[in-house]
């Protein structure tokens, strides 16, 4: 009687293993292992359970993201993608969103790439407090709009924003530049020490405590001069 | 081809034998050759592979023709066994590519350039495959060029491309084996590919596809595109996400559907009535049973009761049971029959009167999920299913004109259309109307209304007296739904039924009735 399944013993069926098999496996393990780092974060910060905007809790924050990451190596696509599975996957159980901006935030600064581009706009959500103490010799590009505490703390990078950005821009920032490409919300520098930040569309209003730096709005020196509060000239 | 066309055609089948075992022998109909473009090789149109004989005669100068062969069969069958698979799979990723790209055109591209990569990429992985030699010896702009630098980079090959090195970097950490991952995969390989999508649009370069061509909804059978249909309809978000999908394909699906479909919504010749064909293709999701009732009747004499028989009446209807087999005044028994009317044993389905509520408070079918509309299309559905015919009374307003009246028909599209209409405003109908669809056969009554009707008394009070079985369906909760169910509560022809979630409908039986009900 003839094999039924004769035709089917030569068929080849080895498998070649391609160099994609080897690029998404490297990548899924390091983004398994950030996102293990930001979980961590988020179980430190949640333990009060309300997550407030203050000085030693940011810092602490960014000191502990810093060391969840210091053994970690990636890149600005990295990022880019840790980003885009905050923003839509179920691998990430809990955001808030103080902590995921600080945690994307020492993302960028410990990066070995020095010019890092995010495209914001791919995202539904708002992140805030990118660019927090960026430091010299890196630039950070946001495309699209961003939320609160951009730059804040900035200690010396560059930070363009091809959007609009939220309040508190480059807050307590100590050096570098901010440039926004449209809107600014309210207490644009407030604690500013140093820097400047550059604003080609409207600002909303100006923080009132400040310690140094310069704002200027379509290349024009806003901040320090003797405008008490109309930014509009009236 | 000239000379060379017989040979070539035996070395066509030839090859394609070799290709069919090396995919393990999938369903396909040999491949034949078609008057075509110099550019594109390959066409799909209703699982037929066609082979462009001008980009032969032009690739053969480069690539060997049984290499060509090859590797224009092995890109057909992957796209038929791996990626899309089948046309729901190819209408997700559209879905999930416009999201990003929002742009009919851009999105079809980069669906056409995802499903490439998946499908070339798993060959690749699965057989010694010549795809890398035509890749390399195409014509190709920009965005191609952006695609091979990628094949370079995870097949590890030379396609004879340089630069774009950022676009292959990011576009190579995507999972495209991975299946439970295309619908993200896309969404990050429409955003990275965008801007030089939109060069390529704006260059009008676009309108060569490439070696491999495009993918046409006209490549899958009609099974396929009704299966994708239903499937996608029960998908998407309301009838307005439907709507811009559809009329994304509106062309393809008319070509792959053709004439016949002119009465489902979809003909050729006028515009395709998406909202119809949503509810449509999503009542074929819901088998709603409908209950059968004995309707043939009879009028002869049977058999009613027993008397004594008595010298002189007819030996026939003795009954030999009761008479102890005896032939005896007072003892004997016989027969005494009466004319009347009896249900014989032939059960059969009655037409149905659907009554729908369009009114202000319902949502516009056009716009959100309706579902007194879609209760309506799984009621018309079923009944047509079972070869019934449908009559339509939608209504809002009635008194004021706000009513569309349909005698029976079998017509789908008429149907459907009749119950999609939206009127918006008052809420008040007629049993004028609805008496007027009446007819000798006692249809069946559907009725679905958010029961928010101004003179919902009177209904009931038609209810009552009419011997339909009715199915009542009423949206949501209120105070007038309860009066109308402790109204007709005693009832045993009415049913009613409570719709507030999607999977309620399920739950409809149709022409329920809680005891049986002998018609005089």
């Amino acid at each position: 009687m003839k094999n039924p399944f004769f035709h089917f013993k030569s068929v080849p069926i080895k498998k070649k293993e391609l160099p994609l098999n080897r690029i998404v496996k490297e990548k899924q393990e390091i983004m398994q292992s950030l996102i293990d780092s930001y979980i961590k974060l988020v179980e430190q910060e949640a333990r009060d359970l309300v997550w407030l905007v203050e000085q030693s809790r940011v810092v602490r924050a960014y000191e502990y993201a810093l060391k969840s990451i210091e053994n970690l190596n990636y890149g600005q696509d990295d990022i880019e993608e840790f980003c885009a599975e905050m923003d839509s996957s179920q691998k990430i159980p809990y955001i808030i969103s103080g902590p995921s901006g600080i945690f994307i935030s020492a993302l960028i600064n410990r990066c070995s790439d020095d010019k890092i581009v995010l495209r914001v706009e791919d995202f539904q959500r708002t992140f805030h407090f990118l660019g927090y103490r960026l430091p010299e010799g890196k630039s950070l590009i946001l495309q699209g709009d961003v939320g609160d505490f951009i730059g804040a703390g900035l200690s010396g990078g560059y930070l363009f924003v091809e959007g609009c950005a939220g309040n508190w821009l480059g807050a307590g920032m100590i050096n570098g530049k901010i440039f926004v490409k449209e809107h600014v919300g309210q207490k644009t520098g407030e604690w500013m020490r140093g820097g400047e930040i550059h604003v080609d569309g409207q600002i909303q209003s100006i923080g009132r405590h400040r310690f140094g730096g310069r704002i200027f709005r379509h290349g024009k020196l806003v901040i320090p001069q003797d405008i008490k509060r109309d930014l509009w000239g009236r | 081809m000239g000379p060379l066309d017989r040979n070539n055609k035996n070395t066509l089948l030839e090859i394609w034998k070799k290709v069919r075992k090396d995919h393990l022998f999938p369903e396909i109909a040999d491949p034949e050759f078609k008057e075509g473009d110099e550019a594109v090789g390959l066409d799909i149109k209703d699982k037929r592979i066609r082979i462009s004989k001008e980009f032969v005669e032009r690739m053969s100068e480069r690539v060997p023709v049984e290499s060509l062969f090859e590797g224009l069969l092995d890109h057909a069958v992957s796209h038929y066994l791996f990626c899309p698979w089948d046309l729901t799979n190819h209408i997700r990723l559209y879905r999930e590519a416009k999201k990003i790209l929002k742009s009919r055109d851009l999105a079809k591209r980069a669906t056409d350039l995802f499903m490439d990569v998946v499908a070339d990429t798993t060959c690749v992985s699965q057989k010694e495959t010549p795809i890398p030699h035509i890749y390399r010896s195409a014509d190709k702009n920009e965005v191609q060029s952006a695609i091979y630098a990628l094949y370079q980079k995870i097949w590890e090959v030379d396609l004879g491309v340089q630069g774009h090195e950022e676009v292959s970097r990011k576009l190579s950490r995507l999972p495209y084996m991975d299946r439970s991952k295309w619908l993200e995969s896309i969404k990050r390989f429409s955003r990275i590919i965008a801007p030089l999508l939109k060069k390529e649009l704006n260059t009008q370069s676009m309108q060569n596809p490439g070696p491999m061509g495009s993918h046409s909804i006209s490549s899958y059978s009609e099974e396929e595109i009704h299966k994708a249909l239903r499937e996608i309809a029960s998908e998407v978000k309301g009838p307005s996400e439907f709507s811009d999908l559809v009329s994304d394909f509106e062309k393809d699906l008319k070509e792959g559907l053709g004439e016949k479909e002119a009465s489902m919504g979809l003909g050729p010749g006028r515009s395709l009535d998406a909202d119809i064909l949503y509810y449509m293709k999503l009542a074929e999701r819901y088998m709603l049973p409908v209950k059968k009732i004995p309707m043939k009747r009879s009028g002869s004499l049977y058999p009613h009761h027993h008397s004594p028989w008595e010298v002189g009446k007819p030996f026939q209807d003795i009954d030999p049971w009761t008479s102890f087999g005896k032939l005896m005044p007072g003892i004997t028994q016989t027969w005494i029959r009466k004319e009347g009317e009896i249900f014989g044993n032939e059960e059969r389905i009655p037409d149905c009167i659907i009554i729908i509520d369009s009114s202000g408070s319902m949502p516009d079918p056009k716009r959100h999920l309706s579902y007194a509309v879609l209760g309506a299309a799984c009621a018309c559905d079923a009944y047509l299913r079972s070869d019934a015919q449908v009559a339509v009374y939608n209504f809002s307003d009635a008194g004021a004109g706000g009513k569309r009246i349909l005698p029976f028909s079998k017509k789908r599209k008429d149907i459907y259309r009749a119950i999609c209409h939206y009127f918006g405003g008052g809420t008040r109908l007629m049993v004028e109307h609805i008496e007027s669809l009446q007819n000798s056969q006692i249809p069946d009554i559907f009725l679905i209304t958010d029961m928010q009707i101004t003179n919902l008394e009177t209904l009931i009070e038609y209810f009552n007296e009419c011997k339909n079985r009715v199915t009542a369906v009423h949206i949501g909760k209120s105070r007038q739904v309860e009066t109308f169910r402790q109204s007709l509560q005693i009832r045993k022809n009415v049913s009613i039924f409570a719709v507030e979630k999607k999977e309620d409908i399920p739950k409809i039986v149709l022409g329920k009735v809680k005891e049986y009900i002998v018609h005089q």
